[in-house]
């Protein structure tokens, strides 16, 4: 027996070099998660009920089918590492540059001309409860890729105020045991609200002038959508089949905000009169730790008039569209940490 | 800092500056950061006559 708080989890912020192949110990790195739940494996049989010639109607057998492997959450409190690697891997287009802190430049890869097609780069993740000769749990999952992310920056004080939530999905490989000795838990260099120094959505600065005091919350969110990657050659697992492939379908970008209103608020105009601007959200913690999300082109969906904690507020849908020069969007991250999806 | 890009066809590499404005019009259009090209040799210098 174990209590949950003894779960360690390690992943590959080092991409792999094939989906089938899994992280050295080199390229992976430990961290906490606010998700308590271990990453389930989930081998499904199925039977022969449905075939005639038994003589009667009920399953006589059992056959093994595929590992159906659900997403799993790793969610923690924004930091310039964390915030780093799922922008790396969810978008995947990245350019790394600086000697420390180093300068992450990704935006989202395009299919016709990405190097592995419709599929983003592959990580490795560890979960181990005692490893040892008698562990509780040790294994390593690979073949994972993150299927999508939210961003949340709230209204309140602490770390709480900026998370961030991956949901990663995985092939159905694995080794147990792992054979991997996890490093000790990297401390991330994290972010709170009130390190928000860049807030300007579509012409509208939230952060200076008549706007500054408007603005309560915001969430950004990204859905690679991926296919199913169960495909003749995919693979098996202790005689499952597995997925072998990973690939993008419709990406969904989405941005909504709550600002309050006041008089002059130009949200509703900007709306009305379909008016388009770049939306720069920018975070910095200190020379060494920042985030900067530029979407190029954005516009107003929606915007519904309502009340947060009695306050009389807008709810912004941003439609974030592409534009022929600058593309959908540009992630800038500063970080100390090195070789985060190389 | 300068990165290296090579374009979506493969047939140019361009030495770019690592910032967002500058990077954002290439990414978009699907050129991808690769290692610097190989320096070529040093030209050594050819002995002075008599030495």
């Amino acid at each position: 027996m174990a209590n949950v708080s003894e779960l360690m989890n390690g992943w590959g912020f080092g991409k792999q070099t094939a989906i089938g192949t899994p992280n050295v110990t080199a390229t992976i790195w430990r961290h906490t998660n606010l998700n308590t739940k271990p990453w389930a494996k989930v081998p499904v049989n199925e039977d022969d009920r449905a075939e005639i010639g038994k003589g009667h109607e009920f399953p006589t057998q059992l056959f093994k089918s595929h590992y159906n492997m659900p997403a799993y959450e790793i969610s923690k409190y924004a930091s310039s590492e964390f915030l780093a690697w799922l922008m790396a891997f969810s978008l995947g287009n990245v350019v790394l540059s600086g000697t420390g802190p180093y300068t992450y430049i990704i935006v989202p890869a395009l299919g016709a001309t990405n190097p592995t097609g419709l599929e983003l780069p592959y990580f490795s993740f560890v979960q181990q409860i005692r490893p040892g000769g008698s562990a509780i749990l040790d294994e390593i999952l690979v073949g994972c890729a993150i299927k999508g992310w939210k961003l949340s920056i709230k209204n309140s004080p602490g770390r709480a105020s900026a998370t961030c939530s991956v949901e990663c999905v995985t092939t159905g490989q694995y080794t147990a045991p792992s054979g991997i000795t996890l490093p000790a838990a990297i401390t991330p260099h994290e972010f709170n609200g009130g390190m928000v120094t860049a807030l300007t959505f579509n012409g509208i600065n939230y952060l200076a002038g008549g706007s500054a005091k408007q603005f309560l919350s915001m969430e950004a969110s990204w859905e690679n959508n991926f296919r199913p990657g169960f495909f003749p050659g995919s693979g098996t697992q202790d005689g499952y089949q597995i997925q072998g492939r990973f690939e993008w379908g419709d990406r969904v970008f989405a941005v909504q905000f709550v600002v309050r209103v006041q008089a002059g608020s130009t949200e509703y105009a900007n709306l009305i009169n379909q008016t388009t601007g770049t939306a720069t959200f920018t975070m910095t913690r200190d020379a060494n730790n920042s985030l900067s999300m530029v979407v190029q082109k954005m516009g107003f969906a929606v915007v519904e008039l309502g009340n947060t904690d009695g306050i009389v507020t807008l709810q912004i849908t941003g439609v974030q569209l592409y534009d022929a020069t600058n593309g959908l969007l540009t992630v800038t991250v500063v970080t100390p940490q090195n070789g985060i999806a190389q | 800092m300068m990165v290296f890009l090579e374009s979506p066809q493969g047939d140019e590499i361009k030495e770019v500056e690592a910032t967002a404005e500058s990077l954002a019009p290439l990414l978009s259009k699907g050129w991808r950061q690769v290692p610097a090209p190989a320096k070529h040799e040093a030209v050594v210098p050819a002995p002075k006559e008599g030495t």
